[in-house]
């Protein structure tokens, strides 16, 4: 049910905003925990540490006598592009693995956007390690390359399902290929993506039957048994268990549902041990309404306030099919949740002073993160919208800013009327502050690009996209 | 900044497991010199030395002459002995005493290679050969079969 007049029932956001100006922080939530940057670090050491080990494990396997054989060279090109391959596709599926130490540092974003980055590498490295050991096979054994193929199938151990990884390895690599991406449904698309576990599941038992670096040497077999076990280990319990704790334990349902501007509305949850979600002003969750037509699909939504035990709120723009039926959801509906997520919090702030940066939607985040930051960071807040009546949660915003004696502006106007620029004259003093940015991906970018133009510190820019 | 942590930590993980690999891991017959045995036998071939020269014994000159067979040399897709006979230090020929391989195809693949590792070792009248490619575990057990016959030989 939708009710029209913009004012909660159940979560009252004056309450919020007054308890959280004293002292004490509010009976809310659990803070999230501290980002351990060094920790973030040391992850990306060791991962390159790895990356070194295994072109090293491919070299020391090697002879200058093997090199030299028929088909040597190629052999052994094809063993180091697997290895290296097959290592590198390890690392983009710890990249995606949700694990909260790393998602806290860097941020779902910015770990995407890894991922993406490295995504052409394995899957050029592995199928040119299929096609220089079919080559290098067929010439050591005298033998036509679809002739060794075949045999490659018929008596080679674990290397029908290799050729089966491979391919679905290649179907998803292609899918994900920009061009074909964008004309794809996400949820669609997302399930493709899904087999890729599958694949490199698949692609394993070749590696430790076949792999001259593995067989005959026990203490590298179950090194690399070890690094994928645990890559296993943490895809199920970060990507699938936690969730599906949490979703268990909090109990979430809608509790309420009301329009909060022309075609944004808030959901408001109720669930139980909200005190116990750790979770910081400016992340987000992925959220799963289990009704018919929606409970396959999980779509981020950041939060639009800190969690009011038992309450917690998330505001929706209404873009797609998808949006509007958030805006029917009836009171009791269960929610599903995965997360939190992203970097966009308190903890990355390195000034005492900030301003954030709101386009459209992008209040949401902003309006959680407030609440998070001191009473002496003389915040400058600055809503953008094409209309007047696009800009949502103001009220709330002016609140927690009046709290923190900051100032609250609003561009209001189309993108001709307003240049990014005035962002400096409302802001004179960018440059001694941490400005944080959120909207949709085409104002984040601009803005971004501004505050680099402009000469403000990478270091001080944080940002959160939202997708819609 | 980042990117020379990269790949700094790169070349240090590979220095690593080459530092590693050095230090411990045995090397491969044909590949470096192997390791002299432990109790070094008179008429024992010299490791690295020229095929078809040994050692001139302290003790014996008379070149070794009989029958022996290797030890059964495990190679990952299977295992492999073989039975060597020299005429007064000349290795006249070599046959496999036992093979048993993981699956099929190494045994196809073995029996394929076992003759032309056969003809390596009577030309290069030694262990010293180089490893069939595509075969490497096969020739590398192989390899290590003969010389096993060839110090048994030189000690009888």
């Amino acid at each position: 049910m939708v009710k029209n007049d913009m004012t909660s029932l159940v979560f009252d956001p004056t309450q919020s905003a007054k308890r959280d100006s004293s002292r004490r922080r509010p009976a809310g939530s659990r803070p999230g925990p501290t980002p351990r940057r060094a920790l973030a670090e040391v992850a990306t050491v060791v991962t390159w540490l790895g990356f070194g080990a295994c072109i090293a494990l491919a070299v020391t396997t090697e002879t200058w006598k093997q090199l030299g054989a028929t088909g040597g060279v190629a052999m052994f090109l094809g063993n180091l592009t697997g290895l290296a391959g097959s290592y590198l596709a390890l690392v983009m599926v710890l990249l995606v693995g949700r694990i909260p130490v790393v998602e806290r540092v860097l941020g779902q974003d910015k770990l995407l956007a890894a991922h993406r980055r490295l995504a052409p590498w394995p899957i050029s490295l592995i199928l040119a390690h299929a096609v220089l050991l079919t080559f290098a096979y067929a010439e050591a054994a005298r033998t036509g390359v679809w002739h060794q193929f075949a045999t490659f199938l018929a008596s080679y151990p674990d290397m029908v399902t290799a050729t089966v990884a491979l391919g679905l390895m290649v179907v998803i690599a292609g899918t994900s290929v920009y061009s074909i991406r964008r004309r794809m449904r996400r949820e669609r698309w997302w399930a493709v993506h899904l087999f890729m576990y599958l694949a490199l599941a698949l692609a394993f038992a070749h590696e430790i039957a076949l792999g001259p670096s593995f067989v005959g040497h026990p203490m590298t077999r179950l090194v690399w048994s070890l690094a994928w076990g645990s890559t296993a280990g943490v895809v199920l319990v970060y990507r699938f268990g936690l969730p599906a704790w949490r979703s268990l334990y909090h109990r979430l349902e809608v509790a309420e549902v009301h329009q909060e501007g022309p075609d944004t509305v808030s959901v408001v949850c109720r669930g139980r041990h909200l005190e116990r979600l750790p979770v910081a002003g400016g992340q987000f969750f992925e959220w799963r309404f289990l009704t018919t037509g929606m409970w396959w699909q999980a779509h981020p939504f950041s939060l639009s306030a800190r969690p009011r035990p038992p309450f917690l709120r998330l505001t929706v723009k209404g873009i797609g099919d998808y949006s509007s039926a958030v805006a029917q959801l009836r009171p009791g509906t269960r929610v599903a949740i995965e997360g939190p997520y992203g970097a966009f919090t308190a903890h990355h702030r390195r000034r005492p002073k900030v301003a954030l940066i709101a386009g459209g939607v992008g209040v949401t985040a902003i309006r959680s993160l407030l609440e998070d930051l001191p009473r002496n960071c003389d915040p400058v807040v600055i809503l953008r919208a094409s209309h007047a009546d696009e800009v949502v949660l103001a009220s709330e915003v002016v609140e927690l800013v009046r709290h923190r004696k900051g100032r609250f502006h609003e561009l209001i106007g189309s993108r001709s009327e307003v240049r990014l620029d005035r962002l400096f004259e409302l802001v004179p003093d960018m440059w001694d502050r941490d400005v944080y940015v959120s909207g949709p991906e085409g104002f984040v970018n601009r803005v971004v690009a501004t505050l680099s133009r402009r000469g403000v510190s990478e270091d001080a820019v944080h940002f959160e996209v939202y997708s819609l | 900044m980042r990117r020379v942590s990269t790949v700094a930590a790169s070349v240090a993980g590979f220095a690593g497991i080459v530092a590693l690999h050095a230090g411990g891991a045995p090397s491969l017959p044909g590949a470096a010199p192997p390791p002299a045995p432990v109790s070094s036998a008179p008429g024992t071939t010299r490791p690295g030395t020229a095929p078809g020269t040994t050692t001139v014994p302290k003790t014996t000159a008379v070149p070794a002459t009989g029958t022996a067979i290797g030890t059964s040399e495990q190679y990952g897709y299977g295992a492999l002995a073989v039975k060597v006979t020299e005429q007064s230090g000349h290795i006249t020929d070599v046959s496999v005493a036992s093979l048993q391989t993981a699956e099929q195809y190494s045994q196809n693949l073995a029996q394929q290679v076992i003759p032309m590792l056969r003809n390596e070792v009577l030309s290069a009248q030694s262990a010293q050969i180089s490893a069939i490619s595509g075969a490497t575990y096969t020739s590398e057990a192989y390899a290590a079969s003969v010389q096993s016959a060839l110090d048994t030989l030189a000690t009888k």
